[in-house]
């Protein structure tokens, strides 16, 4: 990656000013539409954020691409603290707790097990390995819905069903083959004689692991770090299934809040309560970009 | 002694993984095909009546909701694909145009980082008919314009493929300007010097390149399109009527607002069924490419 980003800014300078004068009109009308594509794409974000400042009796005006002619945080605040989802009364604010608190278990419980899986099977000779690997490819892509009565029916037989636990612990058991495989494909390039030496050295499995391994791991680490708070983080039916009352997570709140709202619709709050929504992960997207594409990238093509 | 326990510490370091695979993916799997042949309701009820173990699947095939779920799984997957056509021209702008790149990479993508719901929530609010941009449309003099899509059964797919693709769009750009960028520079080169204009160096040097990528997008799509149920519950709630059901929530829907978890499991099987049909394809083409890459590494 780094090596062609290189090679092509080295190749540049020789070309840019042939190049310049010949495609000027063309380039233009590229860059033309990149940004209808670009306002596209912004639209709606902008659309919510002006609703989400105005007052209800403006956006009752319908002009939905104006600015709010008062700007006002009273729907923030209330969609944090005091709207409807259903019977309680409550705001988001709960349901974004309940989801901090799914991520971290969900977090360690998969990373945890997919890295020492990933690392076994990457590093030390075990039988059926490759096997185990291609079993877990398909696992992989296997969708929810089929697993998902008979998670409930062991979920409710451990007697969790309903409890953050049950939805952490299903998360972890989903994302389980594909963070193996991640990590599988990160530890195959380990040189050999690394290992070989570390295995003379002290051979111990887990000494290799904690001392030799996880410093260097760093990377992958952050890549899917990222894939996971996003994957939990906006998860809707996971939550919706395993939770319970009380420990729904934050989608599953906004939902209830805009979809089963009774009385007077108030867009405004609508649109603030789905930002809230959506502003944890954007600060991990805009925070550590080049991670996030890393990260689905590597979801995407190497599950 | 050693020696023994490192021959023991990786095979249980495997333990919690294989337990995983086991029970959770494999063991469910059997468990969900097996409940489809039974006649359970409410609760699961293990035994099958030889006599009439493909019921609950006769009941799926002349169920009308299912046939509507099958049609928009379709729809929906002809229509996202306009997300891939679209990724990989505006991956080809970006790549050529060089200038802003970092800027629109970052602005493409963004809606990947929002939740289905989110988004979901948010194209409904923008389909608003009094309130929305139909509203905003009428306002600007266009009297007959009508963006009311999701309140009619014959369009609402159609704003469930816009909010889709608005969500994916970036996601296939990444991924295609991804390939782009592994395209050897010289070919580029060697194209401008032969004077190969740009149409033929796209349709007939570049896009064949890119193949193995276009079948993985197209493949990553399908098995996504297959799993569609959020943003439909978020924008529709599967109506009006059942015209935006789709298999996924059809499922959803089986087992939870009717409790029927035998009819749900038959519709799972033939989820899974769907996927296995579509996953095929990428085994062979990871396998193509593997030994596509061998040779050239001889």
């Amino acid at each position: 990656m780094t090596m062609t980003a290189q090679t092509a800014s080295l190749a540049t300078p020789v070309s840019k000013s042939l190049r310049r004068k010949r495609i000027r009109g063309s380039s233009i009308a590229v860059l033309v539409f990149l940004a209808m594509w670009a306002a596209f794409v912004s639209i709606p974000l902008y659309v919510v954020i002006v609703t989400s400042f105005k007052t209800m009796d403006q956006v009752a005006l319908g002009q939905v691409f104006a600015l709010p002619t008062e700007w006002t945080f009273e729907p923030w605040r209330k969609a944090w603290s005091e709207v409807c989802a259903g019977m309680t009364c409550e705001g988001v604010s709960h349901g974004f707790w309940v989801s901090m608190k799914i991520l971290f278990p969900s977090l360690l419980i998969s990373i945890g097990i997919s890295s020492v899986t990933g690392y076994a099977l990457a590093l030390w000779k075990i039988r059926w390995a490759g096997t185990f690997l291609f079993i877990l490819f398909l696992c992989a892509f296997v969708p929810f819905q089929i697993i998902m009565i008979p998670l409930v029916v062991l979920i409710s037989s451990l007697g969790i069903f309903g409890t953050i636990w049950a939805v952490a612990i299903v998360h972890s058991v989903l994302a389980m083959p594909l963070l193996t495989l991640i990590f599988r494909n990160f530890y195959k390039d380990v040189p050999e004689e690394l290992i070989n030496a570390a295995i003379m050295d002290c051979g111990s499995f887990w000494r290799i692991f904690f001392e030799i391994i996880l410093p260097m791991s760093a990377n992958i680490m952050i890549v899917v770090l990222i894939l996971m708070i996003t994957t939990v983080w906006n998860d809707y039916l996971i939550g919706l299934v395993f939770g319970g009352v009380g420990t729904q997570p934050m989608t599953v709140i906004l939902a209830n809040t805009v979809i089963t709202s009774f009385g007077e619709v108030q867009y405004n709050v609508d649109m603030a309560a789905a930002l809230l929504t959506a502003i944890p992960p954007l600060i991990v997207y805009f925070a550590v970009g080049k991670f996030f594409v890393q990260g689905i990238t590597a979801g995407a093509i190497k599950g | 002694m050693a020696i023994r326990w490192s021959w023991a510490s990786p095979r249980i370091a495997l333990i919690p993984a294989l337990t995983v695979t086991a029970v959770a993916f494999l063991g469910a799997i059997c468990w969900t095909i097996w409940i489809s042949f039974t006649r359970s309701r409410r609760f699961p009820d293990y035994a099958i009546n030889l006599a009439e173990w493909t019921r609950q699947y006769e009941r799926l095939f002349r169920d009308n909701a299912w046939e509507t779920a099958l049609k928009n799984v379709l729809i929906l997957a002809i229509g996202s694909a306009l997300a891939i056509v679209f990724g990989f021209i505006l991956a080809a702008m970006i790549e050529r145009e060089k200038r802003g790149e970092g800027f629109f990479r970052t602005l493409f993508l963004y809606p990947l980082a929002v939740s289905f719901i989110v988004t979901g929530i948010v194209w409904r609010w923008m389909f608003n008919p009094d309130l929305g941009i139909q509203n905003f449309l009428r306002g600007l003099g266009w009297e007959s314009a009508n963006f009311n899509w999701l309140a009619d059964p014959q369009t609402a797919m159609y704003g469930i493929i816009l909010a889709s693709i608005w969500h994916g769009l970036g996601f296939y750009m990444a991924l295609m300007l991804a390939g782009l960028k592994s395209i050897n520079s010289e070919i580029w080169s060697a194209a401008r010097l032969d004077g190969v204009s740009f149409w033929r160096l796209y349709i007939e040097i570049i896009i064949p390149m890119l193949k193995f990528t276009f079948l993985t997008c197209a493949i990553l799509l399908s098995l996504g399109v297959v799993k569609t149920y959020d943003i439909v519950l978020a924008m529709t709630g599967g109506g009006p009527g059942t015209s935006t059901w789709t298999p996924a929530y059809f499922v959803i829907n089986s087992y939870a607002a009717r409790g029927n978890i035998g009819y749900a499991s038959s519709a799972a099987v033939m989820m899974l069924l769907m996927t296995a049909a579509l996953f095929l394809p990428l085994v062979l083409a990871t396998a193509w490419q593997a030994r596509r890459r061998e040779a050239m590494a001889q």
